[in-house]
């Protein structure tokens, strides 16, 4: 069936239920919707601000046929959507399998096998999705309620216990039951009102239930559908997977959105950032994430266009804030922290260690998200002089040694990070010598990774760590800011317990209303602003080369490495 | 009396494979703390989910228990699954071993083709300018970092010559992406990294068959042969090169290891889906079960390489007595 006829008998079953988003109260929420369906009813790829991003949509007709080499340096684990946690692996995944709902790049949820957003009951409790009628795996089965509900169950289900899924903690929690009382149609109860379910568990892949529904948890964990799926609901169906080296996909023709112009996508492991850049230049691969000191060397090359954009991917460090380590009395008070703070030159961090491809951070949201706020209340610039004055007033007079002490404690303290991180390497070096002109002496060490962990979560006896993160697409920062996280295991290592952030951020969870939310998380802000405990750094950019051959990619802040809706509109102009 | 030999050898090689594999398990499990493996840096991660991992992985008991029920798989011919991705170490290995075995193996030819006839070379001109040349080269093979050999090749023969319109080699992988796999596409693939391993075994091997040469040269019985009238070729090459090689087999026998792990920097320098860059990653993200795999089967290959060099070299060598 071409193109343009699929695109007709959709179209008509969409314009009804576009009518039917009008006469819902949150209209705001479904004017991404409609404009999905405007574009869908084209059939043409979506035409987004180009704020964030550059799109190389262009206006010529896509030519059919040929293949994408996508490039990164880690390797994949495994392609089941319930079992993965890395990003490489999500990465093929998302070429591979859609969920109910996904992101565009700027993080606005739109319907994927959900015709639309689902309905959600006045209590916030319960989400009812329409699936898209006539939706195929790829191999003619199609795709019901049912699936939706297996997929799902292999994380909360008690029944699949034993499936090694990292969902388990949250889908257990969050999830009260979930019904089909017909093929096309899905209701998930969840136990509590959460604000980010929908965002962050609406977008797993739905994994076909013919095929794995037979075999028991323990089959399923080490099930051969894991490294060779059969069976795809996405845009791409699998081929072959030369472990350690690349995955090969091939056109799903089966696919809801229509099939893909492209004969093959391919995903190829790369030994490091340096070979991505140079296989970009050569052409041995055609889309790959550049590293922001790869940047220069690339943008030379007349093949490969760069894209860039802001991602909720940042990098802080962490006060230790338990009085009775060796470290904690020094920093109990705000006015160290905060002239700490004061005394770094984050714009010189981000021009020197990240090359200018990177945001000073105002606040603990990233610029990306719509919670963030811009001029927190307490706007922390760098500034020596106040640094030193801060310092001053709050007793810590300097010593003969230069080093400021107070009470016969030195404001000396240990920094560790990861070590194999070039960046982070250098921040802890700037960081060193930019505290040392204010009187503070702060030694930087290095210890690998899985250690650099064990002390966030359990062991805790750093004085001050360095560490990346990555934010999701709800604006919720519980993970490191709400006390409940201090316990073992969690990732609020400097142990930062305040009832007042507590109860922004529970509030802000446990209410579906974005205006609320919004004015929650902008109190939070203010707060954490002031109170200064994990210092945000800097806001990384994604970068990305594509070479100009390629076209309909539209990378964004949140259609980097999965969730992109357009796999399927990507061509390549010589066919090949 | 052979049988003896071999039997009492085999058995000191088991206890050099149990060791080895036992002093890798402890120097990684030292080292892991509280980590576990496969877990990245995960948020929705409960406290709860992490331990019942870690007790499925079977790390929340002492390394020994974890090491007898290791051993008592591998007795069984079961060697685990992979505690980062779940498939089987097994299929692990088989995935990239002929990978490995192709690039070692085509080093170790090139090694030899080369490295015979410069040490040749080197002995019978010995002093020359040739000679003092050859010994530069080969210091510097085995000096030069393998890692930047090959990011130096690379940026030549991959980069460099593409950007000047030339033909160029590919710089990752071991065949290409799309449409590759026959013959001359492995070929084109395996060329930068067979140039960069073989480097170091023709520099070693060059300037060993010199030296062996030079010294079997100076023996009586070719001194004899000459005297006889024989052909300075017949001498050299049937009596002088034929003797000279035999310590080269026992060397070459020392290099069955390096089949499987010899080329482990090559391979993650050019991304070659091989078992060395397995275990090199594996090893980083503390794969126990897949690390061991691996190691347990190297261990294997330098015990048995070991023994049959030294078999072989007691059978051509009719003054060897295998005590």
């Amino acid at each position: 069936m071409s193109r343009e006829e699929g695109a007709d008998d959709g179209g008509f079953a969409q314009f009804e239920q576009f009518l039917e988003a009008w006469s819902r109260r949150d209209f705001l929420k479904r004017a991404g919707g409609a404009a999905a369906y405007m574009a869908f009813l084209g059939g043409a790829v979506e035409f987004l601000d180009a704020c964030a991003g550059t799109s190389t949509t262009t206006t010529t007709t896509p030519k059919k046929g040929g293949h994408v080499v996508e490039g990164n340096f880690s390797d994949i684990r495994t392609l089941n959507s319930m079992l993965s946690s890395d990003t490489a692996s999500n990465q093929v995944i998302g070429l591979m399998f859609d969920g109910l709902l996904n992101y565009r790049k700027n993080g606005d949820l739109i319907p994927a096998l959900a015709a639309d957003l689902p309905k959600t009951s006045s209590d916030g409790l319960t989400y009812t999705f329409k699936l898209r009628s006539n939706l195929k795996f790829s191999d003619g089965q199609p795709i019901t309620s049912d699936d939706v509900k297996f997929t799902y169950q292999l994380a909360y289900d008690p029944q699949y216990a034993a499936v090694s899924s990292p969902r388990r903690g949250d889908l257990s929690k969050y999830i009260a039951s979930i019904d089909t009382p017909d093929p096309q149609t899905v209701v998930i109860k969840t136990t509590q009102v959460f604000a980010p379910f929908l965002a962050n568990h609406a977008l797993y892949g739905i994994l076909p239930k013919h095929v794995l529904g037979s075999m028991t948890a323990a089959q399923i964990n080490t099930a051969d559908f894991n490294t060779a799926p059969s069976v795809t609901s996405g845009a791409f169906k699998f081929v072959k997977w030369d472990k350690g080296q690349q995955v090969t996909m091939a056109r799903n023709d089966n696919y809801w959105a229509g099939a893909p112009y492209l004969d093959q996508w391919i995903y190829k492991v790369l030994p490091d950032s340096v070979a991505v850049t140079n296989q970009l230049k050569t052409g041995e691969i055609d889309i790959g994430p550049v590293d922001p000191g790869q940047f220069d060397a690339l943008k030379t090359t007349s093949t490969v266009a760069m894209s860039e954009f802001p991602v909720p991917t940042f990098t802080f460090y962490a006060y230790q804030l338990d009085p009775s380590k060796s470290a904690g009395p020094l920093f109990q008070d705000k006015a160290v922290r905060q002239a700490l703070l004061y005394a770094l030159n984050r714009d010189q961090i981000v021009s020197a260690v990240y090359f200018g491809h990177g945001t000073v951070a105002n606040s603990v949201e990233p610029p990306t998200s719509w919670a963030y706020k811009d001029k927190p209340t307490t706007l922390i610039k760098f500034d020596k002089a106040k640094a030193e004055s801060l310092l001053d007033g709050a007793g810590w007079a300097k010593g003969a040694d230069g080093i400021r002490a107070k009470n016969g404690l030195k404001l000396k303290f240990t920094m560790i990070t990861n070590a194999g991180n070039k960046q982070r390497e250098s921040m802890l070096q700037i960081m060193q010598q930019s505290w040392h002109d204010i009187g503070v002496e702060a030694t930087p060490s290095l210890i690998q990774f899985p250690q650099l962990v064990s002390q966030i979560v359990s062991i805790r006896t750093f004085d001050v760590f360095l560490v990346g993160f990555n934010w999701m697409q709800d604006p919720d920062v519980s993970p490191l800011y709400h006390s409940r996280n201090t316990a073992a295991g969690g990732f609020n290592g400097a142990l930062f317990k305040n009832d007042q952030a507590d109860t922004l951020l529970d509030q802000a969870l446990t209410t579906l209303d974005k205006t609320k939310r919004k004015q929650l998380y902008f109190q939070f802000q203010d707060l954490m602003s002031d109170l200064e405990p994990s210092p945000v750094i800097l806001f990384n950019t994604g970068i990305y080369g594509v070479n100009t051959r390629v076209q309909g990619t539209d990378f964004g802040p949140f259609n980097q490495f999965q969730n992109r809706p357009w796999n399927h509109a990507t061509w390549v102009t010589d066919g090949k | 009396m052979l049988a003896k030999y071999v039997a009492r050898r085999f058995l000191a090689s088991l206890v050099v494979v149990l060791g080895v594999t036992l002093i890798t398990l402890v120097l990684m499990d030292r080292t892991r703390g509280t980590y576990v493996p496969g877990i990245d840096l995960n948020p929705s991660l409960r406290p709860e989910d992490i331990a019942r991992l870690r007790a499925d992985l079977g790390l929340d008991r002492p390394f020994y228990l974890w090491y007898i029920t290791w051993i008592w798989g591998v007795l069984h011919g079961d060697f685990g699954r992979s505690m980062i991705d779940g498939s089987t170490v097994m299929s692990h290995i088989l995935d990239r071993l002929p990978n490995t075995l192709e690039l070692t193996a085509t080093a170790i030819v090139i090694g030899l083709v080369v490295a015979v006839p410069l040490g040749v070379v080197g002995a019978l001109r010995r002093g020359s300018r040739v000679d003092h040349t050859m010994t530069v080269v080969s210091v510097a093979g085995f000096a030069v970092p393998q890692f930047w050999m090959g990011l130096i090749l690379i940026l030549v023969f991959s980069v460099t010559l593409e950007q000047h319109g030339l033909p160029w080699l590919p710089s990752s992988g071991a065949f290409s992406a799309v449409n590759g796999g026959d013959v001359l596409d492995r070929i084109q693939h395996l060329i930068l990294p067979a140039t960069v391993l073989s480097f170091f075994y023709t520099s070693t091997w060059s300037r060993f068959i010199r030296s062996s040469m030079l010294e079997v040269l100076s023996q009586d019985y070719i001194r004899t042969a000459r005297a006889k009238g024989m052909s300075e070729r017949r001498v050299v090459y049937l009596h002088g090169l034929r003797n000279a090689l035999i310590p080269l087999i026992t060397l070459i026998g020392l290099e069955l290891p390096g089949l499987v792990s010899g080329g482990l920097v090559v391979e993650v320098v050019f991304g070659w889906p091989g078992i060395g860059k397995l275990a090199f990653e594996r090893a980083l993200q503390y794969d126990y079960t897949t690390v061991m795999g691996v190691t347990f089967f190297a261990t294997l290959l330098v015990v048995a390489g070991n023994l049959i060099a030294d078999v072989l070299y007691g059978i051509l060598d009719p003054r060897i007595r295998l005590a």
